[in-house]
């Protein structure tokens, strides 16, 4: 799939999200209708379309704030912003995307923004002072192939349309619980809505989840071409592999915005054998994207990886 | 009358495949010139840095004149090269010349410890790593629309309307897009 395929594709995806998440909305705020009462149906729907457009408008501080991310100055860590900008220029992007900082001691990075212009990108002081310049590169042109291929716009797009489900949804539910006595449905419309109340929040989670997974490997995919360097990549997958620490701040509604999977492994220790654990993963596994891009480059990782000194020493973060 | 139905509609379904292809090659020459605009921002931007960095080094070293006539007659090669091949060659010698400079400079302490020969020679590696960021790019931009120019059918509607191949940002006028990185000048 070549690039512009893959921007159009992104576009389509988007619009076929819009119309499922759309007709889900009305489907719950009509399940609210007729169970309880017209008005409050009506009422749900304009609150949840207000706090939709107003969390569209916001996605950017929101995903900062939810993160961690700080901004930076023009003169802070310059040889940060010089990596981040070749990289950019390599990718072909217009417009070099921000640079923001996360304190945390996990390695991770992340990709914000509805638009090229107005995007930017988050990374952990973990990760700088975990990465090689190399592997560092390698990490930011994966991002910024997020950007370039609109992934950003579609997972916004997604997580907003979600969080609009949950709080309908929560709407409904709690006014069934409590307001007992407008009630008007029969019995079995009351059922059914109670029913569609737990299932869509679900039904908007798998349906964002199925979005970001085949997305990092294309990523991954961009990265090894912006650079003409898949092994970087690579390298730097197995070295977040190799770490065990994951994002502190970090909850399920960023998960999919991270390079490496922040909930991952928290999840799995927590829920065993459950066996749904592969659907509700973000990312894909690390040793299946670094076997994608072993295949792709053709070459194989040795065993060890390369002592390399960290890109934060250059920044003088140490 | 089927005949003739069936002759408008292969003439429509034949103009929607053509404006399809023109606008596919249309756009992939965009985005190689987008590609060669980007590099040639950076060629200029390291051109531009050439004056200082002789001044800089002149200060301490002002008989080496043989080496700072060679760095500016690379340079103004450089800004003469209008052709991506030939600015690949030009931007080479560049390099080469630039190499010698600092195999001068390295026999001046006091130069390699100024603040202002410092600051010059990192804005200058900078901007070498984005003319190599920004030839990787062009250069696949270049790949795609030539590969599509010389495949069917896109073959039949470049000609006449006047789409071309064009040339690699390589020095050796090589077609394959190079692995080559700059080595840095230090």
């Amino acid at each position: 799939m070549t690039l512009q395929q893959q921007i159009r594709s992104n576009r389509f995806r988007s619009g076929i999200v819009v119309v499922g998440f759309v007709l889900l909305l009305l489907l719950l705020a009509g399940l609210v209708g007729l169970a309880l009462d017209y008005s409050l149906g009506a009422v749900a729907l304009g609150v949840a379309i207000v706090y939709g457009v107003f969390a569209l408008v916001r996605s950017r501080s929101l995903v900062a704030r939810m993160t961690g991310a700080r901004e930076l100055g023009e003169a802070d860590l310059k040889p940060l912003h010089r990596l981040v900008e070749n990289v950019s220029i390599g990718a072909g992007l217009p417009v070099t995307p921000e640079v923001r900082i996360v304190d945390d001691q996990a390695p991770n990075a992340f990709a914000a923004g509805l638009r090229p212009k107005s995007s930017y990108i988050g990374v952990t002081t973990g990760l700088l002072r975990t990465m090689p310049k190399r592997e560092l590169e390698a990490v930011l042109a994966h991002e910024v192939s997020h950007i370039r291929n609109r992934d950003t716009y579609l997972m916004t797009m997604a997580v907003v349309f979600a969080g609009v489900i949950a709080l309908i949804a929560d709407i409904g539910f709690r006014s069934l619980a409590y307001g007992g006595r407008s009630r008007r449905g029969g019995a079995l419309v009351v059922i059914l809505a109670v029913v569609g109340f737990i299932l869509a929040p679900y039904a908007a989670l798998l349906l964002r989840l199925s979005l970001s997974r085949r997305r990092e490997f294309l990523a991954d995919a961009g990265a090894a071409e912006i650079l003409n360097d898949p092994e970087a990549m690579a390298l730097a997958l197995r070295r977040l592999e190799l770490d065990a620490t994951t994002v502190r701040y970090s909850d399920a509604s960023t998960a999919h915005l991270w390079v490496e999977s922040p909930t991952d492994r928290v999840d799995s220790e927590q829920r065993g054998v459950l066996a749904l654990s592969g659907l509700f993963n973000t990312h894909p596994p690390l040793p299946d994207r670094i076997e994608a891009l072993e295949e792709a480059g053709g070459f194989r990782l040795s065993e060890g990886l390369p002592a390399g000194e960290p890109f934060a020493a250059e920044l003088g973060l140490v | 009358m089927l005949w003739l139905w069936i002759v408008l509609a292969a003439v429509a379904l034949l103009g929607i495949v053509l404006a399809l292809g023109y606008n596919r090659l249309v756009r992939l020459r965009n985005e190689a010139d987008t590609g060669w605009a980007n590099i040639d921002v950076q060629l200029q931007r390291r051109a531009d840095l050439i004056p200082n960095l002789v001044e800089a080094v002149r200060g301490y070293a002002a008989h080496e004149r043989a080496v700072f006539d060679e760095v500016t007659k690379a340079r103004a090669a450089l800004q003469h090269a209008s052709a991506p091949g030939a600015a690949a060659e030009a931007n080479e010698g560049l390099t080469a010349a630039l190499g010698r400079l600092f195999a001068v400079a390295e026999a001046y302490p006091e130069l390699q410890a100024s603040e202002n020969f410092l600051q010059l020679q990192e804005d200058l590696t900078d901007t070498e790593d984005k003319i190599s960021a920004a030839r990787r790019y062009y250069n696949s931009t270049v790949m795609h629309l030539n590969t599509a120019i010389q495949s069917v059918p896109w073959l039949l509607i470049a000609k006449p309307f006047g789409f071309r191949a064009k040339e690699f940002f390589s020095a050796q006028g090589d077609t394959a897009p190079p692995q080559v990185s700059f080595s840095q000048a230090t």
